[in-house]
């Protein structure tokens, strides 16, 4: 079914007849602006906003006269899609059935995923000529993750308190130096003194403000990535605010070692086991199961390579790494009286090696 | 300013519960947590925990650990982290009786105290000892508080595990070249003078993590 302007409904929302919202035509498809399904996860609908955030904005987009509203409407689909309550009323009503007043600034969304100070392409911030512009400290801090949040994915909120600039009553002095004063003391006598001169520059002090960040995992990320917060550093009494970046500590993980792409974790088996064959599952980092068959004798220090069960890479989530299982063999602790010592030499029939050789080689 | 996006009078999800509460302090999360980056206020004295790359001149000359009064210097931030033996899993609130490390975020080295005099007052030393967050057992502190956990709006005292003694600035004040900062030592005995108070900083949310904690314990090899 379509309206006149061209705009389409899905079948299921509930209309109210010829309901017009302050703003615009009812019927947006959220889920498809997003580009997610109806099922998606709170952190699919993050990822899926982060991404089409960076790629909408209006600042990259300046030849399109349309770049404005596909940003103002992905705002929206996200203020509502991220919020339980106003999906589910969503879901059940469509954009008609939910309730007025919540018309929020798209740019704190935006914002708490970035930063302020609007865009940075290519690490370099937009518009900034003048390179005298004094600005504020930097701040790196190291985000701890787990291998776990490597593996599918996370976001983080964290609270950020910081001064900031406000115009207060009144003048400041600012840009002090010193400078060299002549007075004449009388006929061809004079005398230098230095003097203190300031300029005169509107009154500003800093109060603190508070705000939530989102700071996203995303899958497959590698040790010292940084992910930056335009203007979130500290201020500047005379110029701008430096940055926050978090800077990627992946922890160390009790059962997967990771390298590149790769997991690697070492499994240990009973000599029983190790001769007969045994069936196992791994858990893996997200709950799933990996499961291993050996119906063959393992010996100590075999690897079983299973492709596509290690991390997804960062560049492209679709290619994974392998998981590379080591086993290792346990002995039993009982010591074997002398039949069942004969018993294992008529069962195994293996000669005597005892070959005598140099095992470090100078490690 | 804040991340309430309009005016919530009709449902209760955590998200508007925030909105609710308006814009004081805790807010969005009134205590500090486990991975949290902040800076430390003394109450009394008005001035903020700092360190930076310059040694004592006497005592232990290790890196010096003064108190500041401006408040946009980011070598004021201190890392909130558990000891080296109990892990502290981001976003965990801080309890009151929990022993905690603080690193300073620009050298990487743990508050730290021991039985040196320190340079103005003689009291204990204390200073900034360690690389890349690591120290020994003296970077160790517990967080003494009223409640539960350690609120942000409360006025705490941290007490060095070894010595018992406890982090404060009694006024002292350096000259060239570091002039005008305050000393911070560690003294016996409660007192205003060892009251603080997080301020600024970046504080880590709870979060839920993919899969919640597991337990993997193993018996460890022995073999090897």
């Amino acid at each position: 079914m379509t309206w006149k302007s061209g705009r389409t409904c899905s079948t299921g929302f509930v209309l109210k007849n010829g309901y017009k919202t302050e703003l615009l035509w009812t019927g947006r498809d959220f889920y498809k602006i997003l580009g997610v399904s109806k099922s998606a996860s709170v952190r699919d609908i993050k990822k899926a906003y982060r991404k089409l955030a960076l790629q909408l904005h209006p600042d990259r987009n300046q030849d399109d006269p349309t770049a404005a509203d596909k940003f103002a409407d992905l705002g929206s689909a996200y203020e509502v899609l991220s919020d339980e309550e106003k999906r589910k009323q969503y879901d059940a009503y469509g954009e008609d059935g939910l309730k007025e007043g919540h018309h929020g600034s798209h740019n704190d969304i935006f914002s708490s995923f970035f930063g302020d100070f609007g865009f940075m392409f290519g690490g370099n911030r937009q518009g900034q000529q003048d390179r005298n512009i004094p600005r504020g400290n930097d701040i790196v801090l190291d985000l701890e993750v787990t291998l776990e949040e490597v593996y599918s994915g996370n976001f983080v909120e964290v609270v950020r308190n910081k001064p900031v600039a406000k115009e207060a009553p009144g003048k400041r002095k600012c840009n002090c130096r010193q400078e060299m004063r002549t007075t004449q003391l009388g006929p061809g006598r004079f005398q230098m003194s230095q003097e203190v001169v300031c300029d005169e520059c509107p009154n500003i002090k800093l109060v603190n403000e508070e705000r939530t960040l989102e700071v996203e995992i995303e899958q497959g990320v590698r040790d010292e990535m940084e992910y930056p917060f335009i203007g979130e550093g500290e201020p500047h009494i005379d110029g701008e605010p430096g940055d926050l970046r978090f800077r990627i500590k992946v922890m160390k993980h009790p059962v997967f070692e990771r390298r590149g792409d790769d997991l690697y974790t070492n499994v240990t088996i009973s000599l029983v086991e190790a001769l007969v064959g045994f069936e196992m599952d791994i858990t893996h980092l997200d709950g799933h199961k990996v499961h291993i068959v050996r119906d063959k004798i393992t010996k100590p220090g075999a690897r079983v390579w299973k492709k596509g069960e290690g991390l997804p890479n960062f560049d492209n989530n679709n290619i994974r790494g392998s998981l590379i299982v080591s086993f290792d063999v346990e002995f039993p602790e009982t010591q074997l009286n002398d039949n069942q010592k004969e018993g294992v030499r008529a069962i195994l029939k293996q000669a005597s090696v005892q070959k005598v050789y140099n095992g470090l080689q100078g490690y | 300013m804040d991340n309430c996006t309009g005016h919530s009078h009709f449902l209760l999800s955590a998200f508007l519960l925030t909105c609710l509460f308006g814009l004081s302090l805790g807010t969005e999360l009134s205590f500090v947590t486990c991975g949290s980056v902040v800076k430390l206020l003394n109450v009394k004295h008005n001035v903020r925990l700092h360190s930076h790359d310059v040694r004592y001149g006497s005592g232990s000359g290790q890196q010096s650990v003064t108190g500041v009064t401006t408040v946009e210097d980011s070598n004021s931030y201190w890392s909130v982290r558990g000891t080296s033996g109990a892990q502290c899993h981001r976003g965990t609130p801080i309890k009151c009786g929990q022993t905690i490390r603080l690193t300073h975020v620009n050298t990487g080295r743990n508050l730290h105290s021991h039985y040196f005099s320190s340079p103005l007052s003689s009291n204990q030393e204390v200073s900034a000892f360690g690389e890349e967050g690591e120290g020994d057992h003296l970077d160790e502190w517990t967080v003494q508080c009223g409640g539960a956990v350690w609120q942000r709006e409360e006025a705490v005292r941290f007490q060095h595990a070894s010595t018992d003694a406890l982090l404060s600035i009694t006024g002292e004040q350096y000259g060239r070249p570091i002039h005008g900062q305050r000393e911070v030592h560690a003294m016996m005995g409660p007192s205003q003078h060892s009251l603080w108070r997080a301020m600024e900083g970046v504080y880590m949310k709870p979060s839920e993590s993919p899969l919640g904690n597991k337990d993997y314990s193993h018996p460890l090899h022995t073999e090897f």
